[in-house]
């Protein structure tokens, strides 16, 4: 073979033997370890840091607030969907508490069609007219009150006991003055929770504790039954106490609990509507002051100012307290 | 003197024969000691131990995904909790997981079909590194709407691993499809093979990215990062293996399919409550 | 500083990971190297393995033609990988379920073989300038001829049995290192627009007529600027080649499309308003019309009156530059246009090409027109013609 010939082939041939030496020192390690990839990337793959640490990290220090929350309706939200990842945390310091809950709640409540009737869903703008969500809802117990009982109570019965409290509530449930509470027409679901609240001792009344102590729940039933049966007096009193135009645009903030003009669509929650203002004005103050206990009265109450409780007081004073369909109860 | 010459020679000759057996003999036992050096300390790194952690053993597990799009919200918590965890790219065309809308109008055929990167759920977002739906079917006749959840299917038969040219991109033993971002050179031909859009490439680091069920956390008994933070419980997961473990559980109690079945992929992602319209 | 991306815009709905578009213009250009290399080396095989005589003024030439532009081959590719530095991984480690994966060892098998084909198809050139030339050349043309200044009888029928036995394998390779390109696209089943058994041959075919058609250019510009008449059997010999190759590859792409719209599968609505929409021009207008029916209508007609001469010359090259401009398009239709047609059978892009960028046009440009620079520096080197009386005699 031509000499030239012969240099090309060992040529070729120890560039081969090159190639192969190169390929077999420059194959990376841990490569076809077990299969064709680094079986080193597996192991620092999995060898990252989580960054979501769970509510179970959470509870470690946050324990009252993880009881709450994980006995709530918002249980299946991580508190890391609202309050940001926890690596790092309480290192780096204080996670944060979202500010725009108007926006941040929106998110999986705002009503939104492809969103199953399952999810609580709300209009935004009609449902809280701009305010922020916390201003009602605690986010770690979201769900507010009780539901609508049925209140299945004797009125006539309730009628016999009621001779008791005429006293102070008059006799056709109308108060005689501005301090004591009319309840004739209240619904009765609400009549029923808060004479309960005063028996049980969950509200304390310096006047209504002992009356209501000596009652049985058949008695508060039977009570609730009679006062909401009886009409409420369409014609309401003048206003005395506040300025009920300025309330009146107080009041839209408190309209999605106790209706626009005070009758509230929830049997649960008290309609306000034709109520004596000056105990509307004492029951805010009370409310204001946590004298009166309910958390959700108390934050939409902490806000307000003596001159808005007067105003809204006034307000709800002149409104009438007339049903469209007058008569017709919903238990 | 013919003696000692004989011997001498003897000698000599035997010495020699002695010698070359030594060496042979030498030389074998030399090569042998070191194969079986060799072999041994193989065996030593050989897969006795557990991979790929000292805690947890891959081949006792093989994992799976459900997704319930009837239960979806939309919510796009999910999104941002990859995002959050996986050090995703803050923007709108870069995602480990997304979530597609499809809403039927009255007397229409065809669904809208809308996601992060349409413009009109940026802005209601404000900006490309938050998510949120914008709500922009209020005012009208909404027939049908729903949302599904997407993300990689962790394939059994992957096209993207089978196009991969170098072995970046390959299959655990316990059913995850995982990503070298040392070894990928960049060249995007997985990105292009996946047929569902799961892959993308991550510009900074010049190489390809795609979910990867949170191989970090479920590899220490966490759940991925879009299961755990989901309110509704629209995303399933779990070892298949484990026949009470939500995942089973899941495909025991529902009729479900998977996307796409007809390129063979297999994929290991099981949807219940889809729609003739999501591919 | 520029974005890391772009975000392309798009109507209907695509996956949100799809609006940025992977693969850029260089993709579109390396087919279209590989397609000229494969190209001008089967010109070149027509006369080293086939014997057709008529070929020998060109035969040479389209070595080196072949060769340069497969020096710049691996260059599109580089410029668009995320990580450049680690190109060797699929050569160190191939996969070799990846048709991607063939391509370090088909490169590389291809590249040597032509450099060792040019070795010998110009061994005696070089063997001739190692003993007269001094300086720098001298000691390339010495070092190449491998200390052997033997170019006997003997010699040199090893020579050509080498020479035959590389053109040889050199086609299937040729057509191995286009074809799996086309594998490449046609063998995924992610877009409905590459997603075709025919694409490997589609891709090879094109390829063919647009290697022909570089050639055909070059020689007859060539020719002008070595002031020598064009040999007209060998263009006419090319000429046939590329209207028979022509007339073929156009019945395949038309073949591919029509068993795609044919088939009707799911997407084929918004595939047909792409291809009716955006794709009229790049693909009906200028693929089809302007770059593949005319070239073959005008290649008929001079066949057909037996055109000769400077009449002759003009249709052929009008007819090559239009092929040239065709596969291109057809380049550029496959993988731009592929990409513009979303995964989900629902949406479309738009492809925005930066001009000044890594990826861009500027780049594109620069990498087809290089090889051209090095092959006029190459042809001084290795003077490849056949007629090879000194110019001089030539001149006017």
């Amino acid at each position: 073979m031509p000499k030239h010939i012969v240099r090309l082939i060992a040529l070729l041939a120890g560039f081969g033997v090159l190639a192969a030496f190169a390929k077999w020192y420059f194959t990376v390690d841990t490569f076809y370890e077990y299969g064709h990839y680094r079986a080193a990337s597996v192991t620092e793959i999995a060898a990252q840091e989580p960054v979501f640490q769970t509510p179970r990290y959470c509870e470690a220090c946050h324990q009252e607030r993880h009881a709450q929350w994980s006995a709530g309706n918002h249980k299946s939200v991580i508190c890391e969907v609202c309050h940001g990842a926890a690596q790092g945390h309480p290192q780096n310091g204080k996670l944060p508490i979202p500010k725009d809950t108007a926006r941040l709640c929106s998110l999986c409540h705002e009503e939104m069609p492809g969103r199953p009737r399952t999810q609580p869903q709300i209009d935004v703008a009609k449902h809280s007219g701009g305010q922020q969500c916390i201003v009602c809802h605690n986010p770690h117990a979201p769900k507010i009150g009780a539901a609508a009982a049925r209140i299945t109570g004797d009125a006539s019965a309730g009628q016999k006991l009621a001779a008791a409290c005429a006293g102070c509530h008059g006799a056709q449930g109308i108060s005689p003055n501005d301090i004591w509470p009319s309840l004739a027409g209240q619904h009765a679901a609400y009549l029923a929770r808060i004479l309960g609240a005063y028996k049980s001792g969950a509200q304390k009344d310096v006047a209504m504790t002992p009356i209501a102590q000596p009652l049985s729940d058949a008695d508060v039933r039977d009570l609730a039954a009679y006062y909401g049966s009886l009409s409420c007096k369409s014609a309401p009193g003048p206003a005395k106490v506040g300025d009920a135009a300025a309330g009146k645009d107080l009041a839209k903030n408190c309209s999605a609990c106790h209706g626009e003009t005070g009758i509230a669509g929830n049997p649960a929650w008290p309609s306000l509507a034709g109520q004596k203002g000056a105990y509307l004005q004492n029951a805010l103050k009370a409310f204001r002051a946590g004298l009166r206990k309910d958390p959700l009265m108390a934050g939409v109450t902490r806000g307000l100012s003596d001159a808005d409780i007067a105003n809204l007081a006034a307000y709800y004073a002149v409104q009438s307290c007339a049903l469209p369909t007058e008569g017709k109860k919903t238990p | 003197m013919k003696k000692t010459k004989t011997s001498l020679a003897a000698r000599r000759a035997f010495l020699r024969k002695l010698g070359r057996a030594a060496t042979i003999t030498g030389a074998v036992v030399g090569a042998g000691t070191a194969g079986v050096m060799q072999q041994a300390a193989a065996k030593s790194e050989s897969p006795s131990a557990s991979f790929p952690t000292p805690e947890y053993d891959w081949t006792h597990h093989r994992w799976g995904y459900g997704v319930d799009a009837t239960k979806c919200i939309g919510c796009l918590r999910c999104v941002e909790a990859c995002k959050r965890e996986n050090n995703v790219a803050g923007d709108a065309h870069h995602f480990r997981t997304w979530v597609e809308r499809y809403v039927y109008l009255e007397g229409e055929e065809r669904p809208h079909i809308d996601s992060h990167h349409d413009p009109v759920n940026i802005e209601a977002s404000g900006s490309e590194k938050e998510y949120r739906f914008a709500n922009r079917y209020k005012g009208k006749k909404v027939e049908k709407a729903f949302f599904v959840p997407k993300l990689c299917n962790h394939c059994a038969h992957p096209a993207c691993v089978q196009v991969c040219p170098t072995g970046a991109t390959y299959k655990t033993a316990d059913g995850v499809v995982l990503i070298d971002h040392k070894y990928c050179i960049g060249c995007q031909y997985c990105v292009q093979a996946c047929p569902y859009g799961a892959r993308f490439f991550n510009e900074e680091h010049g190489h390809s990215d795609k979910c990867t069920w949170c191989y970090h956390r479920i590899t220490k008994g966490l759940q991925p990062a879009c299961v755990e933070v989901c309110p509704v419980g629209a995303r399933v997961f779990g070892d298949l293996k484990d026949t009470n473990s939500p995942i089973s559980l899941f495909i025991r109690n529902n009729r479900v399919q998977v996307l796409r079945p007809e390129t063979g992929n297999a994929p290991n992602v099981y949807y219940v409550g889809i729609d003739k319209e999501v591919a | 500083m520029d974005a890391l991306f772009h975000a392309a815009p798009y109507t209907g709905y695509v996956y949100p990971n799809e609006t940025v578009i992977p693969w850029t213009v260089l993709i579109a250009v390396y087919p279209y190297l590989t397609g000229l290399v494969a190209g001008a080396f089967t010109v070149s095989s027509m006369y080293h393995v086939f014997g057709m005589e008529r070929f020998k003024p060109v035969a040479r030439f389209a070595l080196l033609t072949s060769l340069c532009f497969m020096l710049f081959v691996p260059l599109p590719l580089l410029l668009h990988l995320g990580h450049p530095e680690r190109a060797l991984n699929p050569v160190l480690t191939p996969h070799w379920t990846s048709a991607m994966a063939a391509f370090g060892y088909f490169a590389s098998f291809y590249v040597l073989l032509l450099i060792l084909e040019a070795w010998f198809a110009f061994r005696p050139d070089i063997v001739e300038q190692a003993q007269k030339r001094q300086g720098l050349a001298g000691w390339i043309y010495r070092i190449l001829t491998l200390g052997s200044y033997d170019v006997s009888e003997h010699a040199m029928r090893h020579d050509h049995k080498w020479l035959f036995a590389l053109a040889a394998i050199g086609i299937p390779s040729a057509h191995g290192l286009h074809g799996y390109v086309g594998f490449i696209f046609g063998s995924l089943k992610s877009r409905e627009w590459w997603s075709s058994d025919l694409m490997p041959v589609v891709f090879l075919f094109s390829a063919v007529i647009s290697g022909v058609a570089l050639l055909i250019v070059l020689y007859v510009v060539s020719c002008r600027l070595r002031k020598i008449a064009v040999d007209l059997a060998c263009l006419k010999g090319m000429a046939y080649t590329l209207w028979g190759f022509a007339m073929f590859t156009i019945v395949l792409e038309g073949l591919e499309f029509a068993s795609l719209v044919y088939k009707g599968r799911e997407g084929i609505e918004v595939i047909l308003e792409y291809v009716t929409g955006p794709l009229v021009i790049p693909f009906f207008v200028i693929q089809f019309a302007i770059g593949a029916v005319t070239p073959i209508l005008v290649l008929s007609y001079l066949i057909w009156r037996g055109t000769t001469g400077r009449a002759l010359i003009a249709g052929v090259t009008v007819s090559a530059c239009l092929v040239l401009l065709s596969v291109w398009m057809m380049r550029w239709n496959v993988v731009i246009g592929g990409q513009e047609i979303a995964k989900t059978g629902k949406g479309l892009l738009t492809y925005h090409m930066l001009i000044f960028h890594r990826e861009g046009l500027a780049t594109a440009l620069a990498l087809t027109v290089a090889p051209l620079g090095v092959l006029f520096a190459m042809v001084r080197f290795l003077p490849p013609w056949a007629d090879r009386v000194a110019p001089a005699s030539q001149a006017h």
